[in-house]
Protein backbone atom coordinates (compact mmCIF):
# COMPACT_ATOMS: atom_id res chain seq x y z
CA UNK A 1 0.00 0.00 0.00
CA UNK A 2 1.23 3.23 -1.18
CA UNK A 3 0.22 6.75 0.65
CA UNK A 4 0.60 9.51 -1.32
CA UNK A 5 -1.24 12.03 1.33
CA UNK A 6 0.84 12.28 3.91
CA UNK A 7 3.34 15.33 5.76
CA UNK A 8 6.30 16.69 7.74
CA UNK A 9 6.89 19.43 10.05
CA UNK A 10 5.35 21.35 12.86
CA UNK A 11 1.65 22.14 12.34
CA UNK A 12 1.16 25.88 14.64
CA UNK A 13 -2.44 25.53 15.71
CA UNK A 14 -2.47 22.00 17.55
CA UNK A 15 -0.48 19.10 18.63
CA UNK A 16 -0.30 16.79 15.84
CA UNK A 17 2.04 13.43 16.82
CA UNK A 18 4.59 11.60 14.64
CA UNK A 19 5.52 14.99 12.44
CA UNK A 20 9.09 13.43 12.39
CA UNK A 21 9.91 11.53 9.37
CA UNK A 22 11.37 8.81 11.50
CA UNK A 23 8.02 8.93 13.70
CA UNK A 24 5.63 9.34 10.63
CA UNK A 25 7.33 5.95 8.94
CA UNK A 26 6.88 4.27 11.83
CA UNK A 27 3.28 4.85 11.97
CA UNK A 28 2.95 4.21 8.25
CA UNK A 29 4.27 0.47 8.96
CA UNK A 30 2.42 -0.19 12.21
CA UNK A 31 -0.18 0.37 9.00
CA UNK A 32 1.05 -1.82 6.40
CA UNK A 33 2.16 1.10 4.09
CA UNK A 34 5.07 0.68 2.76
CA UNK A 35 5.93 3.88 0.85
CA UNK A 36 4.46 7.13 1.39
CA UNK A 37 4.54 11.05 -0.69
CA UNK A 38 5.42 13.59 2.09
CA UNK A 39 4.97 17.26 1.41
CA UNK A 40 6.66 19.81 4.22
CA UNK A 41 4.04 21.58 6.36
CA UNK A 42 6.46 24.59 7.14
CA UNK A 43 6.41 25.34 3.33
CA UNK A 44 2.68 26.74 3.99
CA UNK A 45 3.76 29.32 6.51
CA UNK A 46 7.65 30.70 4.99
CA UNK A 47 7.16 33.47 2.90
CA UNK A 48 10.25 31.98 0.90
CA UNK A 49 8.93 28.55 0.48
CA UNK A 50 12.10 26.74 -0.53
CA UNK A 51 13.12 26.59 2.29
CA UNK A 52 10.67 23.91 3.55
CA UNK A 53 11.63 21.82 0.34
CA UNK A 54 15.08 21.89 1.55
CA UNK A 55 14.10 21.12 4.93
CA UNK A 56 12.07 18.08 3.39
CA UNK A 57 14.91 16.87 1.09
CA UNK A 58 17.50 16.51 4.36
CA UNK A 59 14.65 15.56 6.40
CA UNK A 60 13.65 12.58 4.48
CA UNK A 61 16.86 11.24 2.83
CA UNK A 62 17.77 8.87 5.21
CA UNK A 63 14.46 7.18 3.87
CA UNK A 64 14.74 7.35 0.48
CA UNK A 65 13.06 4.64 -0.84
CA UNK A 66 10.08 4.89 1.39
CA UNK A 67 9.19 8.61 1.16
CA UNK A 68 9.16 10.56 -1.59
CA UNK A 69 9.18 14.28 -1.24
CA UNK A 70 6.49 16.66 -2.55
CA UNK A 71 7.99 19.93 -3.45
CA UNK A 72 5.75 23.12 -1.94
CA UNK A 73 5.73 26.54 -4.72
CA UNK A 74 4.43 29.81 -4.41
CA UNK A 75 4.26 30.86 -7.72
CA UNK A 76 3.51 34.36 -6.33
CA UNK A 77 7.01 34.25 -4.76
CA UNK A 78 10.06 35.35 -6.11
CA UNK A 79 12.29 33.01 -8.13
CA UNK A 80 10.15 29.98 -7.93
CA UNK A 81 11.53 28.72 -11.51
CA UNK A 82 14.47 28.41 -9.94
CA UNK A 83 13.48 26.79 -6.49
CA UNK A 84 11.42 24.57 -9.27
CA UNK A 85 14.01 23.19 -11.12
CA UNK A 86 16.16 23.06 -7.45
CA UNK A 87 13.25 20.65 -6.38
CA UNK A 88 13.62 18.19 -9.70
CA UNK A 89 16.62 18.68 -10.68
CA UNK A 90 18.59 18.47 -7.39
CA UNK A 91 16.39 17.58 -4.62
CA UNK A 92 15.08 14.76 -6.09
CA UNK A 93 11.04 15.97 -5.55
CA UNK A 94 8.36 14.14 -7.36
CA UNK A 95 5.55 16.30 -7.12
CA UNK A 96 4.33 19.96 -6.49
CA UNK A 97 2.25 20.95 -4.15
CA UNK A 98 0.38 24.70 -4.94
CA UNK A 99 -1.51 25.88 -1.99
CA UNK A 100 -3.21 28.93 -3.11
CA UNK A 101 -5.52 29.30 0.24
CA UNK A 102 -2.22 30.32 2.26
CA UNK A 103 0.20 31.83 0.16
CA UNK A 104 -2.88 33.83 -1.53
CA UNK A 105 -3.27 33.98 -4.85
CA UNK A 106 -5.53 31.99 -7.60
CA UNK A 107 -4.51 28.92 -9.36
CA UNK A 108 -5.75 30.95 -12.79
CA UNK A 109 -3.29 33.46 -12.02
CA UNK A 110 -1.15 33.36 -15.54
CA UNK A 111 2.10 32.93 -12.76
CA UNK A 112 0.54 30.02 -11.30
CA UNK A 113 -0.61 28.41 -14.46
CA UNK A 114 3.04 28.79 -15.87
CA UNK A 115 4.38 27.31 -12.77
CA UNK A 116 2.28 24.30 -13.19
CA UNK A 117 3.45 24.25 -16.99
CA UNK A 118 7.30 24.16 -15.79
CA UNK A 119 6.26 21.51 -13.34
CA UNK A 120 4.31 19.55 -16.04
CA UNK A 121 6.90 19.94 -18.36
CA UNK A 122 9.55 18.61 -15.80
CA UNK A 123 7.39 15.06 -15.35
CA UNK A 124 6.09 16.26 -12.05
CA UNK A 125 2.49 15.83 -10.97
CA UNK A 126 0.63 18.73 -9.37
CA UNK A 127 -0.66 18.50 -5.64
CA UNK A 128 -3.99 20.44 -4.49
CA UNK A 129 -5.13 20.50 -1.07
CA UNK A 130 -8.72 20.95 -1.24
CA UNK A 131 -7.40 21.87 2.68
CA UNK A 132 -5.41 20.95 4.78
CA UNK A 133 -7.68 20.98 8.34
CA UNK A 134 -11.17 20.74 8.24
CA UNK A 135 -12.17 24.85 8.57
CA UNK A 136 -14.73 24.43 10.96
CA UNK A 137 -12.11 23.93 13.75
CA UNK A 138 -9.38 25.98 12.41
CA UNK A 139 -7.45 28.05 14.45
CA UNK A 140 -8.64 31.71 13.91
CA UNK A 141 -5.64 32.96 12.81
CA UNK A 142 -5.36 29.91 10.44
CA UNK A 143 -7.18 30.36 7.01
CA UNK A 144 -10.98 29.27 6.42
CA UNK A 145 -10.53 29.52 2.57
CA UNK A 146 -10.41 26.05 0.63
CA UNK A 147 -9.29 24.94 -2.99
CA UNK A 148 -12.77 24.03 -4.71
CA UNK A 149 -13.31 21.59 -7.37
CA UNK A 150 -14.04 24.07 -9.66
CA UNK A 151 -10.67 25.58 -9.50
CA UNK A 152 -8.92 22.33 -9.91
CA UNK A 153 -11.09 21.24 -12.77
CA UNK A 154 -10.41 24.86 -14.33
CA UNK A 155 -6.27 24.42 -13.90
CA UNK A 156 -6.52 20.78 -15.64
CA UNK A 157 -8.71 22.65 -18.76
CA UNK A 158 -5.81 25.52 -18.53
CA UNK A 159 -3.07 23.01 -18.49
CA UNK A 160 -4.35 19.81 -20.29
CA UNK A 161 -1.09 18.25 -20.29
CA UNK A 162 -0.54 18.39 -16.29
CA UNK A 163 -1.57 15.69 -13.75
CA UNK A 164 -3.69 17.01 -10.92
CA UNK A 165 -4.33 15.08 -7.70
CA UNK A 166 -6.53 16.76 -5.14
CA UNK A 167 -6.27 16.10 -1.94
CA UNK A 168 -8.70 16.26 0.98
CA UNK A 169 -11.99 16.76 -0.98
CA UNK A 170 -15.10 15.04 -0.29
CA UNK A 171 -16.74 14.81 -3.51
CA UNK A 172 -19.64 12.46 -5.26
CA UNK A 173 -19.45 10.86 -8.70
CA UNK A 174 -23.25 12.66 -9.68
CA UNK A 175 -20.87 15.91 -8.69
CA UNK A 176 -17.76 15.03 -10.83
CA UNK A 177 -20.49 14.28 -13.93
CA UNK A 178 -21.96 17.62 -13.77
CA UNK A 179 -18.97 19.45 -14.04
CA UNK A 180 -20.03 22.47 -15.73
CA UNK A 181 -17.97 22.43 -19.54
CA UNK A 182 -17.81 18.22 -19.30
CA UNK A 183 -17.31 15.32 -18.41
CA UNK A 184 -14.65 14.95 -15.82
CA UNK A 185 -10.88 15.88 -17.15
CA UNK A 186 -8.54 13.17 -18.30
CA UNK A 187 -5.96 14.92 -15.98
CA UNK A 188 -7.60 15.32 -12.78
CA UNK A 189 -6.49 12.63 -10.14
CA UNK A 190 -8.09 12.19 -6.58
CA UNK A 191 -7.09 11.29 -3.05
CA UNK A 192 -9.50 8.72 -1.51
CA UNK A 193 -9.58 9.95 2.19
CA UNK A 194 -13.04 11.59 2.20
CA UNK A 195 -14.32 9.34 -0.22
CA UNK A 196 -17.05 6.91 1.58
CA UNK A 197 -17.49 3.34 0.72
CA UNK A 198 -19.77 1.44 3.17
CA UNK A 199 -21.99 4.17 3.40
CA UNK A 200 -22.90 4.97 -0.89
CA UNK A 201 -19.87 3.40 -2.48
CA UNK A 202 -18.83 6.68 -3.75
CA UNK A 203 -15.29 5.82 -3.92
CA UNK A 204 -16.31 2.51 -6.09
CA UNK A 205 -18.24 5.32 -8.00
CA UNK A 206 -15.62 7.51 -8.58
CA UNK A 207 -12.83 4.97 -9.55
CA UNK A 208 -15.80 3.44 -11.75
CA UNK A 209 -16.29 7.10 -13.33
CA UNK A 210 -12.49 8.27 -13.85
CA UNK A 211 -10.68 4.84 -14.29
CA UNK A 212 -8.47 3.26 -11.26
CA UNK A 213 -5.64 4.75 -12.40
CA UNK A 214 -6.91 8.35 -11.23
CA UNK A 215 -8.12 7.41 -8.00
CA UNK A 216 -5.01 7.22 -5.38
CA UNK A 217 -5.15 6.19 -1.57
CA UNK A 218 -4.48 8.88 0.83
CA UNK A 219 -4.72 8.71 4.90
CA UNK A 220 -3.57 12.53 6.09
CA UNK A 221 -1.31 11.22 8.35
CA UNK A 222 0.01 12.34 10.33
CA UNK A 223 -2.71 14.93 10.94
CA UNK A 224 -5.68 12.17 10.47
CA UNK A 225 -5.96 8.75 11.93
CA UNK A 226 -4.35 6.21 8.83
CA UNK A 227 -7.34 3.44 9.44
CA UNK A 228 -10.27 5.32 7.88
CA UNK A 229 -8.80 5.86 5.16
CA UNK A 230 -7.63 2.14 4.92
CA UNK A 231 -11.07 1.48 5.56
CA UNK A 232 -12.35 2.97 2.75
CA UNK A 233 -10.28 0.99 0.30
CA UNK A 234 -11.14 -2.40 2.00
CA UNK A 235 -14.51 -1.83 1.77
CA UNK A 236 -14.76 -0.34 -1.82
CA UNK A 237 -16.90 -2.68 -3.97
CA UNK A 238 -13.75 -2.88 -6.50
CA UNK A 239 -12.47 -5.79 -8.73
CA UNK A 240 -8.90 -6.51 -7.62
CA UNK A 241 -7.17 -5.08 -10.23
CA UNK A 242 -9.04 -1.29 -9.17
CA UNK A 243 -8.06 -2.45 -5.58
CA UNK A 244 -4.31 -2.77 -6.16
CA UNK A 245 -4.08 0.48 -8.49
CA UNK A 246 -5.86 2.23 -6.09
CA UNK A 247 -3.96 1.10 -3.04
CA UNK A 248 -0.36 1.94 -4.67
CA UNK A 249 -0.32 1.11 -8.45
CA UNK A 250 -1.74 4.45 -9.33
CA UNK A 251 0.55 6.69 -7.00
CA UNK A 252 3.65 4.87 -7.72
CA UNK A 253 2.73 5.66 -11.75
CA UNK A 254 1.61 9.15 -10.96
CA UNK A 255 5.01 10.22 -9.21
CA UNK A 256 7.14 7.83 -11.82
CA UNK A 257 8.34 5.37 -8.76
CA UNK A 258 7.29 2.71 -11.06
CA UNK A 259 10.10 3.66 -13.75
CA UNK A 260 12.75 2.22 -10.99
CA UNK A 261 13.47 5.74 -10.53
CA UNK A 262 12.82 5.45 -6.67
CA UNK A 263 16.12 5.36 -5.77
CA UNK A 264 17.14 8.65 -7.42
CA UNK A 265 16.95 10.25 -4.07
CA UNK A 266 18.28 14.06 -3.79
CA UNK A 267 21.54 15.44 -4.45
CA UNK A 268 21.64 18.09 -1.60
CA UNK A 269 24.55 19.98 -1.45
CA UNK A 270 26.16 20.86 2.15
CA UNK A 271 25.80 24.60 0.58
CA UNK A 272 22.27 24.47 -0.40
CA UNK A 273 21.14 23.35 3.37
CA UNK A 274 18.95 25.62 5.16
CA UNK A 275 20.31 27.80 8.45
CA UNK B 1 -3.74 -3.87 13.54
CA UNK B 2 -7.07 -3.90 14.29
CA UNK B 3 -9.81 -3.52 10.94
CA UNK B 4 -13.04 -4.54 13.51
CA UNK B 5 -15.05 -4.25 16.25
CA UNK B 6 -14.55 -7.18 18.23
CA UNK B 7 -16.98 -10.12 17.41
CA UNK B 8 -18.08 -10.31 21.25
CA UNK B 9 -19.50 -6.46 21.26
CA UNK B 10 -22.78 -5.78 20.32
CA UNK B 11 -22.33 -2.59 18.93
CA UNK B 12 -24.56 0.68 19.03
CA UNK B 13 -24.63 3.65 16.81
CA UNK B 14 -26.15 6.41 18.84
CA UNK B 15 -26.41 9.19 16.35
CA UNK B 16 -27.50 8.02 12.51
CA UNK B 17 -30.23 8.68 10.10
CA UNK B 18 -32.79 7.83 7.57
CA UNK B 19 -34.34 10.17 5.12
CA UNK B 20 -37.35 10.72 3.36
CA UNK B 21 -37.65 9.66 -0.40
CA UNK B 22 -39.05 12.02 -2.94
CA UNK B 23 -42.77 10.33 -2.29
CA UNK B 24 -42.09 11.61 1.35
CA UNK B 25 -42.37 8.28 3.02
CA UNK B 26 -38.83 6.42 3.86
CA UNK B 27 -36.09 5.79 1.57
CA UNK B 28 -36.37 2.23 1.84
CA UNK B 29 -32.98 2.00 -0.59
CA UNK B 30 -31.30 3.95 1.60
CA UNK B 31 -31.93 2.76 4.37
CA UNK B 32 -31.01 -0.93 3.89
CA UNK B 33 -27.59 0.34 2.22
CA UNK B 34 -26.87 1.88 5.60
CA UNK B 35 -27.81 -1.43 7.34
CA UNK B 36 -25.48 -2.98 5.01
CA UNK B 37 -22.84 -0.99 5.18
CA UNK B 38 -23.26 -1.11 9.16
CA UNK B 39 -23.33 -4.40 8.99
CA UNK B 40 -19.96 -4.60 7.04
CA UNK B 41 -18.40 -2.95 9.89
CA UNK B 42 -20.23 -5.13 12.37
CA UNK B 43 -21.98 -1.97 13.73
CA UNK B 44 -25.41 -4.07 14.88
CA UNK B 45 -27.90 -1.32 15.74
CA UNK B 46 -28.32 2.20 15.08
CA UNK B 47 -30.15 4.90 16.61
CA UNK B 48 -31.97 6.98 13.98
CA UNK B 49 -34.03 9.98 13.51
CA UNK B 50 -35.07 12.27 10.91
CA UNK B 51 -34.26 15.68 12.26
CA UNK B 52 -35.65 18.77 10.35
CA UNK B 53 -32.85 21.43 9.71
CA UNK B 54 -34.73 24.65 9.22
CA UNK B 55 -35.47 27.37 11.01
CA UNK B 56 -38.68 26.75 13.00
CA UNK B 57 -40.44 23.47 11.59
CA UNK B 58 -44.06 23.23 12.24
CA UNK B 59 -45.53 20.43 14.96
CA UNK B 60 -47.17 18.73 11.58
CA UNK B 61 -43.57 18.66 9.54
CA UNK B 62 -42.08 17.78 12.97
CA UNK B 63 -44.95 14.90 12.85
CA UNK B 64 -44.39 13.52 9.10
CA UNK B 65 -40.70 13.72 10.03
CA UNK B 66 -40.89 11.23 12.60
CA UNK B 67 -43.26 8.60 10.75
CA UNK B 68 -40.06 8.33 8.48
CA UNK B 69 -38.28 6.97 11.42
CA UNK B 70 -41.09 4.92 12.60
CA UNK B 71 -41.32 3.57 9.28
CA UNK B 72 -37.81 2.43 9.55
CA UNK B 73 -38.39 0.84 12.88
CA UNK B 74 -41.13 -1.64 11.03
CA UNK B 75 -38.94 -2.33 8.14
CA UNK B 76 -35.69 -3.60 10.36
CA UNK B 77 -34.99 -4.26 14.43
CA UNK B 78 -31.54 -2.95 14.20
CA UNK B 79 -32.89 0.56 13.76
CA UNK B 80 -33.64 2.29 17.44
CA UNK B 81 -35.36 5.24 16.91
CA UNK B 82 -34.96 8.73 18.10
CA UNK B 83 -38.04 11.51 18.19
CA UNK B 84 -37.10 14.86 16.66
CA UNK B 85 -39.07 17.77 18.05
CA UNK B 86 -39.38 21.58 18.06
CA UNK B 87 -39.01 23.11 21.52
CA UNK B 88 -40.26 26.36 20.05
CA UNK B 89 -43.73 24.32 20.05
CA UNK B 90 -43.63 23.06 23.68
CA UNK B 91 -47.31 21.64 23.96
CA UNK B 92 -46.53 19.68 21.02
CA UNK B 93 -43.26 19.11 21.29
CA UNK B 94 -44.15 16.78 24.24
CA UNK B 95 -47.04 15.95 22.64
CA UNK B 96 -45.15 13.82 19.61
CA UNK B 97 -42.13 12.67 22.68
CA UNK B 98 -45.47 10.90 24.34
CA UNK B 99 -46.34 9.93 20.32
CA UNK B 100 -42.96 8.68 20.00
CA UNK B 101 -41.52 7.06 23.02
CA UNK B 102 -44.81 6.04 24.97
CA UNK B 103 -47.00 4.98 22.11
CA UNK B 104 -44.01 3.87 19.71
CA UNK B 105 -41.20 2.23 21.29
CA UNK B 106 -38.58 5.05 20.55
CA UNK B 107 -35.61 5.58 23.03
CA UNK B 108 -34.57 8.75 22.66
CA UNK B 109 -34.77 12.58 21.73
CA UNK B 110 -33.17 14.29 18.92
CA UNK B 111 -32.42 18.32 19.15
CA UNK B 112 -30.99 20.22 15.99
CA UNK B 113 -30.07 23.93 16.55
CA UNK B 114 -33.77 25.61 16.47
CA UNK B 115 -32.91 26.66 20.52
CA UNK B 116 -29.40 26.43 22.14
CA UNK B 117 -29.62 23.49 24.82
CA UNK B 118 -29.77 26.28 27.50
CA UNK B 119 -32.20 28.25 25.86
CA UNK B 120 -35.35 28.07 28.65
CA UNK B 121 -37.39 27.60 25.72
CA UNK B 122 -36.17 23.60 26.22
CA UNK B 123 -37.70 23.45 29.55
CA UNK B 124 -41.08 21.22 28.27
CA UNK B 125 -39.05 18.95 25.99
CA UNK B 126 -36.01 18.14 28.90
CA UNK B 127 -38.82 17.76 31.77
CA UNK B 128 -40.91 14.87 29.21
CA UNK B 129 -37.34 13.33 28.62
CA UNK B 130 -36.57 12.78 32.16
CA UNK B 131 -40.16 11.43 33.26
CA UNK B 132 -40.22 9.27 30.41
CA UNK B 133 -35.97 8.32 30.89
CA UNK B 134 -34.87 8.81 27.41
CA UNK B 135 -31.83 10.62 26.56
CA UNK B 136 -31.75 14.06 24.77
CA UNK B 137 -29.50 13.71 21.73
CA UNK B 138 -28.47 17.27 20.33
CA UNK B 139 -26.65 18.66 17.46
CA UNK B 140 -23.21 20.50 18.74
CA UNK B 141 -19.97 22.13 17.60
CA UNK B 142 -17.65 24.83 18.42
CA UNK B 143 -17.82 25.97 15.18
CA UNK B 144 -14.48 28.27 13.77
CA UNK B 145 -15.81 29.27 10.35
CA UNK B 146 -18.14 32.25 9.18
CA UNK B 147 -19.91 30.19 7.02
CA UNK B 148 -20.84 27.88 9.26
CA UNK B 149 -21.68 30.22 12.54
CA UNK B 150 -23.65 31.98 9.54
CA UNK B 151 -25.84 29.25 8.92
CA UNK B 152 -26.47 27.82 12.70
CA UNK B 153 -26.25 30.92 14.56
CA UNK B 154 -27.91 29.03 17.43
CA UNK B 155 -25.49 26.04 17.65
CA UNK B 156 -24.79 24.91 20.75
CA UNK B 157 -21.58 23.60 22.46
CA UNK B 158 -19.62 22.55 25.62
CA UNK B 159 -20.08 25.82 27.56
CA UNK B 160 -24.13 25.75 26.94
CA UNK B 161 -24.29 21.62 27.68
CA UNK B 162 -22.78 22.36 30.26
CA UNK B 163 -25.17 25.12 31.76
CA UNK B 164 -27.89 22.81 30.43
CA UNK B 165 -26.75 19.98 32.73
CA UNK B 166 -27.40 22.37 35.43
CA UNK B 167 -30.54 23.22 34.35
CA UNK B 168 -31.92 20.26 33.98
CA UNK B 169 -30.41 17.57 36.00
CA UNK B 170 -32.24 14.88 35.83
CA UNK B 171 -32.21 14.89 31.96
CA UNK B 172 -29.67 12.75 30.39
CA UNK B 173 -27.92 14.95 27.24
CA UNK B 174 -25.32 13.66 24.92
CA UNK B 175 -23.31 16.21 23.01
CA UNK B 176 -23.32 15.02 19.33
CA UNK B 177 -20.30 14.53 17.42
CA UNK B 178 -17.36 15.46 18.84
CA UNK B 179 -16.06 15.16 15.50
CA UNK B 180 -18.71 17.48 13.76
CA UNK B 181 -16.21 19.65 12.30
CA UNK B 182 -15.69 22.03 15.28
CA UNK B 183 -12.74 22.58 17.55
CA UNK B 184 -13.34 19.34 19.30
CA UNK B 185 -10.30 20.37 21.87
CA UNK B 186 -12.59 23.50 23.03
CA UNK B 187 -15.38 21.35 23.77
CA UNK B 188 -12.86 18.58 25.54
CA UNK B 189 -11.64 21.04 27.82
CA UNK B 190 -14.94 22.50 29.20
CA UNK B 191 -16.35 19.13 29.81
CA UNK B 192 -12.90 17.67 30.82
CA UNK B 193 -13.54 18.59 34.64
CA UNK B 194 -17.72 18.88 34.32
CA UNK B 195 -19.98 15.47 34.80
CA UNK B 196 -23.13 15.33 33.58
CA UNK B 197 -22.81 15.67 29.77
CA UNK B 198 -22.73 12.46 27.09
CA UNK B 199 -20.47 12.88 24.06
CA UNK B 200 -20.78 11.22 20.98
CA UNK B 201 -17.51 10.31 18.33
CA UNK B 202 -19.59 10.80 15.41
CA UNK B 203 -18.67 12.80 12.37
CA UNK B 204 -16.24 13.22 9.81
CA UNK B 205 -13.27 14.57 11.36
CA UNK B 206 -10.67 11.47 12.18
CA UNK B 207 -7.55 14.16 13.60
CA UNK B 208 -5.10 12.02 15.20
CA UNK B 209 -5.56 11.26 18.70
CA UNK B 210 -9.41 12.43 18.62
CA UNK B 211 -11.09 9.74 20.16
CA UNK B 212 -8.20 8.78 22.72
CA UNK B 213 -8.15 12.32 23.49
CA UNK B 214 -12.11 12.22 24.23
CA UNK B 215 -11.66 9.33 26.24
CA UNK B 216 -8.76 10.61 28.76
CA UNK B 217 -11.09 13.46 29.21
CA UNK B 218 -14.22 12.26 29.77
CA UNK B 219 -13.60 8.86 30.88
CA UNK B 220 -14.81 5.99 29.18
CA UNK B 221 -18.20 5.74 30.66
CA UNK B 222 -19.25 9.28 29.55
CA UNK B 223 -18.33 8.86 25.77
CA UNK B 224 -20.57 6.71 23.15
CA UNK B 225 -19.55 5.46 19.83
CA UNK B 226 -21.39 6.51 16.91
CA UNK B 227 -20.97 7.94 12.80
CA UNK B 228 -23.56 9.92 12.18
CA UNK B 229 -22.96 8.39 8.68
CA UNK B 230 -19.22 8.75 8.67
CA UNK B 231 -19.02 4.99 9.05
CA UNK B 232 -15.34 4.11 8.52
CA UNK B 233 -14.68 7.50 10.22
CA UNK B 234 -16.24 6.34 13.03
CA UNK B 235 -14.99 2.86 13.23
CA UNK B 236 -11.82 3.62 12.18
CA UNK B 237 -10.79 6.34 14.82
CA UNK B 238 -12.45 3.95 17.45
CA UNK B 239 -9.84 1.49 16.75
CA UNK B 240 -7.35 3.62 16.28
CA UNK B 241 -7.21 4.74 19.81
CA UNK B 242 -5.79 2.07 21.40
CA UNK B 243 -8.65 1.62 24.34
CA UNK B 244 -8.31 -1.62 26.61
CA UNK B 245 -10.85 -3.67 25.52
CA UNK B 246 -13.47 -2.81 28.82
CA UNK B 247 -13.14 0.30 27.28
CA UNK B 248 -13.80 -0.49 23.76
CA UNK B 249 -16.83 -2.45 25.19
CA UNK B 250 -18.23 0.16 27.39
CA UNK B 251 -17.99 2.84 24.55
CA UNK B 252 -19.35 0.74 22.11
CA UNK B 253 -22.51 -1.20 23.72
CA UNK B 254 -22.59 -0.45 27.15
CA UNK B 255 -23.22 2.64 27.98
CA UNK B 256 -25.45 3.18 25.23
CA UNK B 257 -27.37 0.12 26.54
CA UNK B 258 -27.47 2.12 30.10
CA UNK B 259 -28.70 5.47 28.44
CA UNK B 260 -31.52 3.59 26.18
CA UNK B 261 -32.28 0.99 28.83
CA UNK B 262 -32.03 -1.54 26.57
CA UNK B 263 -32.14 -5.27 28.08
CA UNK B 264 -29.51 -7.73 26.40
CA UNK B 265 -30.57 -10.81 24.55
Amino acid sequence: MYDIHTAMGHWPFRRVPNQAPDALRRLLEEHGIDGAAVANTHGLFYKNCHDANLELAEAIAPHAGFLTGVATLNPAYAAWERDLAACAEILGLRAVRLAPQYHGYALGDPAAIALVRAATAMGLPIFLPHRVVDVRQRHWLDTEQTTSLGEAVGLCRAVPEARVLVTELAVSAGALRALEGGPVCGNLYLETSRLASCHGQVLAQVVKLMGPEHVVFGSGAPFKEILPAQLKVRHADLTAAERKAVSGGSARRLLGLDRGQSERGNRLPWSHRPS
Amino acid sequence: MRYTIPSEIDCIDVHNHVHPGRDGQLDRTAAAALLEGCTRLRIRRLCVSNPLTGDQPSPEEVRRANDVVLDALAMSDRFIGFCFVNPGFAREAVAEIRRCVVDHGMRGVKLYHQYLVCDPAQTAVMECAAELGVPVLMHAGKVMDAQTRRLQPRLSNAEHFVRAAAMFPRTTLIQAHIGGGGDWEWNLRHLETRPGVYLDISGSVVDAGIVRRTVAALGADRVCFATDGSLEEGVGKLLAAGLTAPELRLICQGNAERLLRLRRG
